[in-house]
């Protein structure tokens, strides 16, 4: 073996040595600085924990059951997106928007070339336009199911996510006409969308409005009337818009919180601005409000979902001066922020005018909302904060990008 | 209070440029570059306006860090952005106003080595804690732009420290007296 190639078997081992006093790693270290009370316990939630939703971590300086402070601690599905987005052509990087967030792929399509169309200046075709909305409405109802389903999973309700899933299968069939694949999807093209739909593609979703509406009672009467579900939730981790606004809180959380703002609405993007809907807002601002306004969140994506259907124009679905793969991107900055299942998703875009951007920084509304955690879990019951992270609706790999 | 307000504010509040925005080609209705300890009070500033916070976005540019500020407001919809440029890398942090700004300071510290001052818990985020290599974000010199170049002043930028003349663009300073 020649020297270079020769790897110390002890190297990792004495880099992390532990000297056998120190409690856990690094960041269980750090948080111990911050002991409230010399008999609390330190307990780590995760990275692997399936109540924390993948591999999130959470520090928690526990008092019997309540939690005196907690800390997410984050990274461990890092990919460092910001940085792939820098080396790689606006083409390269643009599967990538589809893998941030995997339940709501769709939006974070949009965001990226919402934000090299408005940079560039690309005018998209009227059609295209309808097909992302139809696409992105379709993927936030996927989305929100599939949120309630593990969040009452997490709660101990086990048989909804199944409930969940048949819906999620339906629309991933539609989405798969389009896309071409069921998770990390990739439909949009700076200038237009990839694929038109087609005749099946409409037949399903026309039969899949009022099927869903009707599923959304039975969803209700399953379980938004279940009185374990109610005591477990109903006034359990109260946001007031104060704290959302310290936090940057965006989306179901912050609407849940009493305050009617949709990105949809404030910086209207594609065609929202012709459909009629509403804003949907948190009759209480506690975990059953933010409930509640993703379950009628389904039904305002419906009535999209409907009026776009109805609306749908003829016409090309690609820009005729869409960008080609060799395509520069111009000097200038943009930022574009579309509404996505979790909240505000926003691109902030830098170019210099060469092959790859010169900055692409990726705003994820769930790292936001996440970041909130921390002075909500304050004093709660540990089942009451699990209550609370499951509320937030939080994907992990969008979180740490 | 809305963008055209908090605009005319920034003027008493010992702004170096202000710019107006067409929200349309840029997502933005006004930025304003402050120096980095400066910046904090017009952060204070947009906090009482009943602004929130959407990110903290650092770029690496010629004439050192750029730390830029986007904001957007519930009641007024349209985003601003506070920028401040530091040649060393060394902002003051405004989780004292925004406690949300943590990790975002925290992932801008990683990501470019830069240091918020007074950070509640500055420690890494998203990259391990015995990360060894050198920020991932940072660029070699030749690749590094100017600000001039990445046009982020906008069309008519109010340039009110003369030192940040020669920073923004030499043509569009002589439309800057219509404007102001």
């Amino acid at each position: 073996m020649s020297g270079s190639l020769f790897v110390n078997p002890f190297h990792f081992s004495t880099m992390h040595e532990n000297p056998g006093d120190m409690l856990g790693d690094f960041y269980t270290h750090n948080f111990e600085k911050g002991r409230i009370s010399h008999d609390s316990m330190i307990i780590n939630l995760g990275p692997q924990h399936p109540s924390t939703h993948g591999v999130l971590r959470i520090l928690a300086e526990l008092h019997g059951e309540y939690v005196l402070r907690a800390e997410p601690i984050l990274g461990y599905l890092h990919r460092m997106h910001d940085k792939m987005g820098q080396v790689k052509t606006p083409w390269q990087f643009l599967p990538n928007t589809g893998r941030v967030d995997y339940l709501h792929p769709i939006a974070w399509n949009w965001a990226y070339v919402g934000a090299v169309e408005r940079l560039a200046g690309i005018e998209v075709p009227e059609r295209a336009e309808y097909l992302r909305v139809i696409a992105c409405e379709l993927n936030r109802i996927a989305s929100h199911v599939m949120w309630w389903g593990a969040f009452v999973l997490d709660l101990g309700g086990v048989t909804p996510i199944l409930y969940a899933f048949e819906e999620r299968e339906k629309i991933n069939d539609m989405l798969q006409i389009v896309t071409g694949s069921r998770l990390t999807m990739n439909y949009m093209r700076f200038g237009g969308v990839c694929a038109d739909i087609n005749d099946r593609f409409i037949k399903m979703a026309r039969e899949f409005i009022p099927r869903m509406r009707e599923r959304l009672e039975m969803y209700h009467k399953l379980v938004t009337g279940n009185v374990i579900l109610a005591r477990r939730i109903t006034g359990i981790g109260p946001f007031d818009p104060d704290l959302c606004y310290r936090y940057g809180v965006t989306g179901p959380c912050l609407r849940g919180a009493g305050v009617a703002y949709d990105t949809r609405r404030a910086e209207p993007y594609g065609v929202y601005d012709r459909f009629r809907f509403d804003i949907p807002v948190g009759e209480t601002n506690c975990s059953m409000g933010r409930y509640m306004v993703r379950m009628r969140e389904v039904e305002e994506s419906l009535k999209i979902l409907e009026q776009a259907l109805d609306q749908l124009p003829d016409g090309p679905i690609m820009a005729p001066k869409a960008p080609k793969a060799t395509w520069k991107l111009p000097a200038g900055e943009a930022y574009f922020a579309v509404e996505g299942a979790r909240g505000k998703i926003g691109i902030h875009l830098a170019g210099d005018g060469g092959k790859s951007p010169y900055r692409v920084k990726l705003r994820a509304p769930g790292f936001s909302n996440l970041s909130l955690f921390a002075e909500a879990s304050q004093g709660t019951l540990l089942a009451d904060a699990l209550a609370i992270l499951g509320s937030l609706d939080l994907v992990i790999p969008e979180i740490d990008r | 209070m809305n963008a055209n307000e908090l605009y005319e504010s920034w003027r008493g509040l010992e702004a170096q440029v202000i710019c107006r925005h067409e929200f349309k080609k840029t997502g933005l209705t006004c930025s304003a570059v402050f120096t980095p300890s400066q910046v904090v009070t017009a952060v204070r500033k947009i906090y009482e306006a009943g602004y929130f916070l959407e990110d903290i976005s650092v770029m690496q540019v010629k004439e050192g860090f750029l730390a830029t500020y986007h904001f957007d407001s519930t009641a007024n919809p349209g985003r601003v952005a506070l920028r401040a440029l530091s040649p060393e890398g060394r902002f003051l942090s405004i989780t004292s106003i925004y406690q949300g700004a943590e990790w975002h300071e925290r992932e801008s510290a990683d990501f470019f080595g830069v240091s918020f001052i007074a950070n509640t818990n500055p420690v890494p985020l998203l990259l391990p804690d015995d990360f060894q290599e050198a920020p991932p974000l940072l660029k070699a010199e030749k690749e590094l732009a100017a600000m001039v170049d990445l046009k982020l002043f906008g069309e008519n930028p109010e340039i009110i420290d003369p030192a940040w003349s020669s920073l923004v663009s030499p043509v569009k300073e002589q439309k800057e007296e219509g404007a102001a």
